[in-house]
């Protein structure tokens, strides 16, 4: 990626260690991002890639490294993150409507004891409106289609005010019609100046769904426009080998 | 008996309405551990100061807090699970009760601790119940918001500056007040019921969280009472009367209701036909359609 010293960077790491049990699942990682971008994050199984996006939603604490939102340092930051888990980790018998849902996107705004003005209201109504959802405003969550759930946690993102979307493999289990609708969903996010950050594995979908890919196999391979970061050699890199370790010199378990 | 009724209604509204955070963080057998391990709790209480409902109240406190952190300590530092690590710490607990029991100073009826006795409710547990419910509706109304987020995404709330650390030990501590609470109505073995019937109840019938808070109090409230009088004329023990009119209800909702009812969902299991339909001619349709060629091809071969 051009980094252009002077511009606000959206979402910046420098350093990054996670560990699991003094494991480390991505070592060393520093990169930076924009606004405006939707940003594939791809690699082999294992490589880090849900690592990465926990990291930077909070989920996780590094070991070493830091991480830097709109310039705030993460612990601070958190009304401007949103994170959408991955399906099997959502109840979905849990008693909450769509617009229930969508709605626990404005706590933060609305604090502990305070009700919803109209402002506030207005927000969440912009949300379903946004991502047309507002004819099933009423529908318990669990009573929608695997597109319309992506949706309905994007939709409270929007209400939050994110700038900054995770979203864990979102395109895994749903049906084309969904997936279509969930990229241009994401198009939207991104023409209005959202920073999105998704993991994926279908690196043939690559060039339509992301103008930024970052390639991970426990360090960080390349970060940059898809077609180059996701250039052979650098996939040959990712995928090739059970361990990276820095460029040139690769070896086998 | 006017006593014996206004204390009942209150732990009913009260562990109904917190039986939903229970229900859903899905903690409903670490409450029936709980229950259990006030026992020794009591015993010891019973031996120090006898028989005052403010030294039980404070003995089975301390007795449940600690096998609900004795487990977690246990669990973090040792290969055992959690819900073994709190299983096996109160059923110990239960047994070393039943034995200290026999060492208290004033006698005890066991089938009391057990089973409750809530015409014996005197003064000073007419205030623990008061206490009890004023302090726990108080302090889940405030905090419902950060609450409702913990208990849809514990990792999420945590992530966005929630404290769910202290929020959820202070649900445990409730939890544990709540089982104290109801024990001269139902006794140990069956204050679980108190928190957890009404909101299983509540959340078969309804899709909205607060309406199910509110709901599941109702239902605990109807049921206390209506329990307590069938036991008085019936001559039936309260807890049992309570519990199992709590359990018609529950049979009811598991039955009849409207959106989840089991007859409901015999009847309509067509409901999303057209809508699975799509999605299985979709991707769905497609990964089935491949692997049953892969079985074929294995067979082949």
């Amino acid at each position: 990626m051009i980094t252009l010293p002077n511009s606000e960077s959206m979402l910046r790491i420098m350093d990054l260690t996670v560990s699991y049990n003094r494991v480390p699942a991505i070592h060393h990682l520093s990169l930076e991002l924009f606004p405006g971008h939707c940003v594939g994050v791809f690699g082999p199984n294992g490589a880090g890639k849900s690592t990465l996006l926990k990291s930077v939603a909070g989920l996780l604490q590094p070991e070493t490294g830091r991480i830097f939102i709109e310039g705030r340092e993460l612990a601070g930051a958190a009304p401007l993150i949103a994170y959408l888990p991955q399906r099997e980790a959502v109840d979905w018998d849990f008693p909450v409507t769509v617009e229930g849902l969508v709605e626990m996107g404005r706590y933060h705004h609305v604090g502990l004891f305070g009700s919803f003005s109209k402002r506030d209201r207005q927000a969440v109504r912009a949300a379903l409106e946004l991502f047309n959802l507002t004819p099933l405003a009423h529908r318990q969550i669990k009573a929608l289609s695997g597109g319309q759930q992506q949706r309905a946690f994007l939709a409270r993102a929007w209400a939050q005010e994110a700038d900054l979307y995770i979203l864990d493999e979102p395109f895994t289990g749903l049906d084309r019609t969904s997936a279509t609708a969930l990229a241009s969903a994401l198009h939207t996010l991104k023409d209005r100046g959202k920073l999105i950050l998704v993991s994926h594995h279908n690196l043939a979908e690559a060039g339509e769904l992301f103008d930024t890919a970052i390639l991970l196999n426990g360090e960080l391979i390349a970060c940059g426009a898809t077609s180059e970061a996701l250039s052979h050699t650098n996939l040959e890199c990712a995928y090739g080998t059970a361990v990276y370790s820095g460029k040139g010199h690769l070896f086998h378990h | 008996m006017q006593r014996a009724l206004l204390s009942c209604a209150l732990i009913g509204f009260t562990n109904g309405f917190l039986g939903t955070f229970i229900i859903l963080r899905r903690q409903a057998l670490l409450a029936d551990a709980l229950s259990h391990s006030l026992l020794p709790g009591l015993a010891i209480a019973a031996i120090l100061v006898g028989l005052s409902p403010g030294g039980l109240l404070l003995g089975g406190l301390i007795a449940a807090m600690l096998v609900a952190l004795g487990g977690q300590f246990v669990a973090r530092n040792s290969r055992l699970k959690d819900e073994t690590a709190v299983a096996a710490l109160y059923i110990i607990a239960f047994a070393i009760g039943i034995v200290l029991i026999r060492f208290s100073r004033v006698k005890v009826d066991l089938t009391h601790f057990l089973f409750g006795n809530i015409l014996g409710v005197g003064n000073a547990d007419l205030w623990i119940a008061y206490g009890a419910a004023f302090l726990t509706l108080t302090v889940l109304v405030l905090f419902q918001r950060p609450l409702l987020l913990i208990l849809f995404d514990a990792a999420v709330a945590r992530a966005s500056g929630i404290r769910v650390a202290w929020l959820e030990t202070g649900l445990l501590a409730l939890t544990v007040l709540g089982l104290v609470a109801s024990l001269q109505a139902v006794g140990v073995l069956l204050s679980l019921g108190l928190l957890i019937l009404p909101a299983a109840t509540a959340y078969l019938l309804t899709d909205s969280f607060t309406r199910m808070l509110w709901s599941g109090a109702v239902l605990g409230f109807l049921s206390s009472i209506g329990g307590l009088f069938l036991s008085f004329y019936a001559n039936i023990p309260s807890g049992p009367c309570i519990v199992l009119l709590m359990a018609l209800f529950l049979g009811a909702a598991y039955l009849f209701s409207p959106r989840y009812g089991v007859l409901f969902l015999i009847l309509h299991s067509r409901h999303f036909h057209e809508e699975s339909l799509q999605r299985w001619e979709g991707h769905e349709g497609h990964k089935h359609q491949t692997s049953k060629t892969l079985e074929q091809n294995d067979e082949s071969n």
